[in-house]
């Protein structure tokens, strides 16, 4: 299965949250969540900051989530048996998924995690002949996913998928222009500022920690005047994670993002709302974003760290248990 | 723009003031071989692989880090070069294991690509024990795993640490042949500040730094009649799986067939 579709699933969860922030003077900018080697720097450098973090988990975290649940309930399979595995571009999701808190399934909701090497190890190991694969969909029910997923890959790619969505919301009118181009590309931060209805929605993104804590600084200085801001750890974002097949270079991390848009563009859906399997999955599973069983399964705390020792003055997590 | 005009090879090359030779040459396509260089992170001329014969000078520059002057001659390929980056190759590799086979990085390791392109041979200088053993290796972390023993303290890994992540959590101690790429005092990884996002691993010359290999655990699910695997892909793996079978990078890896239908749940 895929894990595009639980992409847009985060697209819906996130969305709906930065919506909801907005419209309720909830802790502005809000920040992306997806990329857990940022997670933990913010933990470790900016413990006071946990607040702005969207509470949705990773797609992956989710996936994992709804592995142990919707999928073993649908298939009638004991979530005791079921093995989730992830392949992913980076290293820091093999320390997401072992994170003590992410087992809402009950189990740990990711059991194992390989990087885009490992997989290709395996591969290789037994012979697979690449060019006589047959083309074949992901399986159901979590297979299904649109080009806003896709593009998670490459940095701005989470907030152009998000306004996709957002704007369509608020606005109940198609967007105008649904490729968001100022944030695209490797610039290290990117901003810009979107009309949506009455509101001038203020964008940032930034790849690479060394840019995150440029814009951290900001926030902390109360000179960050940005609703959304999207974070990736790594250069170019998750196509040139830690993970990924080497050598991984400037031209390499150019030519994946190249790839990626082109995906997004030959997709028949390319808004994450439209995505027909995640209507289905509100319909007959979830409920609501941000409901009771998305609350339960689909969103998450974080831990204060500080860089050597955990910080005084700090909650244990954020949200604490009174929010969450 | 000032530039500069200066002979590499017998080929007269114009370019702009400021850059080195290792540039300079790169334009007239000349590659001159660089193991700890990396383009606007780490040009610290550490490795000494990229020297070359600079008339008038008093020993092998390394290209990396000399900047170009108005009518400098340049040898990239001399026979003093040549014996300078072999002699100094000889030596990175008396103090490696020489477990390429069983080694992850094996058949993309730029340490190895080099040896087979300098026809290295045998290597003369035996140490009764090399610096460092396999107690040395760090695999605290769920993420990463650290062989000093594989590392050719090229500082890669520390450049990009600090100067693309501005984490800064390891980076070389002590002298000689004591020194060592690692976390302040030595600790382990997963008990300071990493973030695991494994930039080091990407940028490692070798196998001295790796991700923590899980693909045993996986076979072994897949082996178990009980377990029932799911596997989920994330959007960047896509573009990328290709080039593990040596296809282009940004190959997509999924879906022109795509075709949207009623939901199949």
């Amino acid at each position: 299965m895929d894990t595009d579709f639980t992409a847009d699933l985060t697209i819906m969860e996130e969305g709906t949250e930065f919506i909801k922030r907005v419209t309720s003077g909830g802790v502005l900018p809000m920040i992306t969540s997806c990329s857990p080697g940022w997670i933990k720097y913010i933990e470790m450098y900016y413990p006071d900051l946990l607040a702005h973090l969207s509470t949705c988990k990773s797609p992956q975290q989710m996936f994992g989530a709804l592995a142990k649940t919707f999928y073993a309930e649908k298939k009638g399979i004991d979530p005791a048996n079921i093995y989730s595995v992830s392949i992913m571009p980076c290293t820091a999701k093999k320390f997401e998924a072992q994170r003590d808190e992410l087992t809402d399934s009950g189990y740990q909701d990711v059991d194992v995690v390989l990087t885009t090497r490992e997989l290709g190890r395996m591969l290789r190991e037994i012979g697979v002949d690449w060019d006589s694969l047959p083309e074949e969909n992901y399986d159901d029910p979590m297979g299904l996913s649109t080009g806003a997923a896709v593009i998670f890959g490459a940095t701005g790619g989470v907030m152009e998928a998000a306004v996709r969505t957002v704007y369509e919301i608020l606005t109940k009118q198609p967007l105008p222009d649904i490729n968001l181009t100022p944030v695209r590309g490797m610039e290290g931060i990117k901003e810009a500022t979107l009309k949506v209805g009455d509101l001038d929605v203020k964008v940032a993104v930034a790849h690479t920690l060394g840019n995150a804590r440029k814009l951290l600084d900001k926030i902390r200085a109360g000179e960050a005047d940005y609703h959304f801001i999207e974070i990736m750890c790594c250069p170019g974002g998750c196509i040139g994670g830690g993970g990924q097949p080497i050598p991984t270079n400037l031209d390499v991390r150019l030519k994946r993002i190249a790839g990626t848009y082109k995906a997004d563009e030959e997709l028949p859906l390319r808004k994450s709302h439209e995505n027909p399997a995640i209507t289905a999955i509100y319909e007959q599973f979830l409920g609501e974003p941000l409901g009771e069983k998305s609350h339960k399964l689909l969103h998450t705390f974080y831990v204060p760290r500080g860089v050597y020792s955990k910080p005084e003055g700090l909650p244990d997590k954020v949200p604490s248990d009174d929010h969450h | 723009m000032a530039t500069v005009s200066l002979t590499i090879d017998n080929v007269k090359v114009e370019v702009e003031q400021g850059s080195t030779i290792l540039e300079a040459a790169k334009q007239i396509g000349v590659n001159i071989p660089t193991l700890c260089y990396m383009k606007d992170i780490n040009a610290i001329g550490a490795c000494r692989i990229c020297v070359v014969e600079v008339q008038g000078a008093r020993a092998l520059q390394a290209a990396c880090v000399s900047p170009v002057a108005e009518g400098m001659v340049v040898k990239t390929n001399s026979a003093a070069v040549r014996a300078s980056r072999k002699m100094t190759l000889e030596l990175i590799q008396s103090n490696h294991p020489q477990e390429c086979n069983t080694c992850q990085r094996n058949t993309n390791c730029e340490l190895q690509a080099l040896s087979e392109a300098m026809a290295l041979g045998d290597i003369r200088f035996v140490r009764p024990a090399q610096s460092h053993s396999k107690d040395d290796i760090d695999n605290s972390s769920p993420s990463i795993v650290r062989d000093p023993r594989k590392c050719i303290l090229c500082r890669r890994c520390v450049a990009v640490c600090e100067k693309v992540q501005g984490v800064k959590c390891i980076s070389t101690m002590n002298r000689g042949f004591e020194t060592v790429v690692a976390p302040p005092f030595n600790q382990s990884l997963n008990d300071v500040n990493c973030a695991m996002c494994g930039q080091c691993s990407l940028v490692c010359p070798t196998g001295a730094i790796v991700e923590v290999d899980d693909t045993g655990k996986v076979w072994r699910a897949l082996d178990d009649a009980n377990k029932h695997v799911v596997v989920q892909t994330a959007p960047a793996v896509r573009v990328a799986i290709a080039e593990e079978f040596g296809m282009e990078p940004g190959t997509l890896a999924q879906a022109s067939w795509w075709q949207p239908s009623p939901p199949r749940l």
